[in-house]
């Protein structure tokens, strides 16, 4: 079952007091929103590894959230900051194929996905940028190969990659 | 909702989080701000029992334009400080654009200086007096220390997730604060000085802070 927003900002705002039951149920909530979250814009063998970056993140940071605001905005914030911190790091030589998947499976939080959702940082970034970005960093591809499949130039490619990134990491909080 | 399994988890990684969880401090907004009004308050203090505030601060003696001057400033100061106390804590849809504006409306004091000089006939070099102006300028930019200090142990202490603009904020607020607090013992008026001079440790700030600060942020 999947967790509403006013339950997990309850869950938040006792784990910050220190209540470890309220804490297992908003971990188990919150990598399974992750998951879900990541899926399509991460190669599957990048997804575990992601995932746990951001829970450690959510472990290190949790003072810093507010239990008056809602609690997937700003897991959502620190999920993308980690997403673009690993795209940057990763994939350079690998292999990594996309999988279709149903992004959210409860009306209210596809709302809240849909505002949220890494699609929309992808709409802020000119289409060059995010075609290079969606090869070279999500796909694995090689930088020809990316420039033979997309018609850019391979310096092209990786200038689009390194200028999306920059407007990526830019664009984290704003792109709602 | 699901209830907490009293079974150890599948993930080994969420075991070890909720076992190794103590209460934590939340960060609020208003300790923030309070850090930082408590900084400018001490950088104030500090001037004033160093080189004394202006005689006629209290009476009511200065000029208009020294009083917008220094009014903007302020404002440029508290609105960027601001943002950055919020940007501690992330959230997407937050917009931190505010004090964008307050800073275009602190970049026409340095060219409404350098068109009144040049409308007076008094050439580019009115807008220089060596001895003032440097002073100032050095003042300023050591009197936004404290509060730059500050706001950065803020950051650090949260999780900003955009670090340049965070940097920006930062230097911005800084530089404006602390020749907010420095321009409080000056006794100079005219705009040439106030628009240029006045304006710079918010510029160098600015600089500094997008540039230098940025990295020291990554978490």
């Amino acid at each position: 079952m999947i967790a509403d927003e006013q339950t997990l900002s309850r869950l938040a705002g006792n784990a910050q007091k220190g209540d470890r039951r309220a804490y297992a149920t908003l971990l188990e909530e919150s990598q399974g929103w992750l998951r879900r979250y990541f899926r399509r814009r991460i190669g599957p063998g990048q997804l575990d590894d992601l995932v746990q970056d951001v829970l450690l993140s959510l472990h290190a940071k949790l003072g810093t959230y507010d239990a008056k605001r809602p609690f997937l905005p700003w897991l959502a914030a620190i999920a993308r900051y980690r997403w673009v911190d690993h795209l940057r790091r990763v994939y350079r030589n690998e292999e990594v194929t996309i999988e279709g998947f149903d992004f959210a499976e409860d009306p209210e939080q596809e709302v809240v996905a849909a505002r949220i959702s890494l699609e929309r940082l992808f709409e802020y970034l000119p289409e060059g940028q995010a075609r290079a970005i969606e090869l070279v960093k999500i796909e694995g591809q090689s930088v020809r190969e990316a420039a033979e499949q997309s018609g850019q130039s391979e310096s092209l490619i990786k200038v689009n990659v390194h200028r999306g990134l920059k407007k990526l990491a830019a664009l984290v909080e704003k792109a709602d | 909702m699901n209830e907490p399994s009293k079974t150890p988890h599948k993930d080994p990684l969420i075991d070890a989080l909720v076992g190794d969880l103590r209460p934590v401090r939340v960060m609020k907004r208003r300790d923030g701000v309070l850090l930082v009004l408590g900084a400018l308050a001490v950088t104030v203090a500090g001037g004033a029992l160093w080189i004394g505030l202006r005689a006629d601060l209290m009476s009511g003696g200065a000029s208009p334009l020294y009083v917008i001057v220094h009014g903007l400033l302020l404002l440029l100061g508290l609105a960027a400080a601001s943002a950055v106390v919020v940007m501690a804590s992330p959230q997407v849809g937050a917009h931190h654009d505010a004090p964008k504006w307050a800073m275009a409306m602190v970049a026409l004091l340095p060219l409404a200086a350098i068109a009144t000089s040049l409308a007076s006939g008094a050439g580019a070099e009115a807008l220089f007096d060596r001895q003032h102006d440097l002073n100032c300028l050095t003042h300023g930019v050591g009197y936004s220390l404290l509060v730059g200090v500050v706001l950065f142990y803020w950051l650090k202490r949260g999780a900003p997730v955009s670090q340049s603009q965070a940097g920006l904020y930062l230097g911005t607020a800084a530089g404006a604060l602390g020749i907010f607090a420095y321009g409080l013992t000056c006794p100079l008026e005219a705009m040439n000085h106030l628009g240029i001079w006045h304006v710079m440790p918010v510029a160098i700030g600015a600089l500094v802070g997008r540039f230098a600060i940025p990295p020291l942020l990554r978490w």
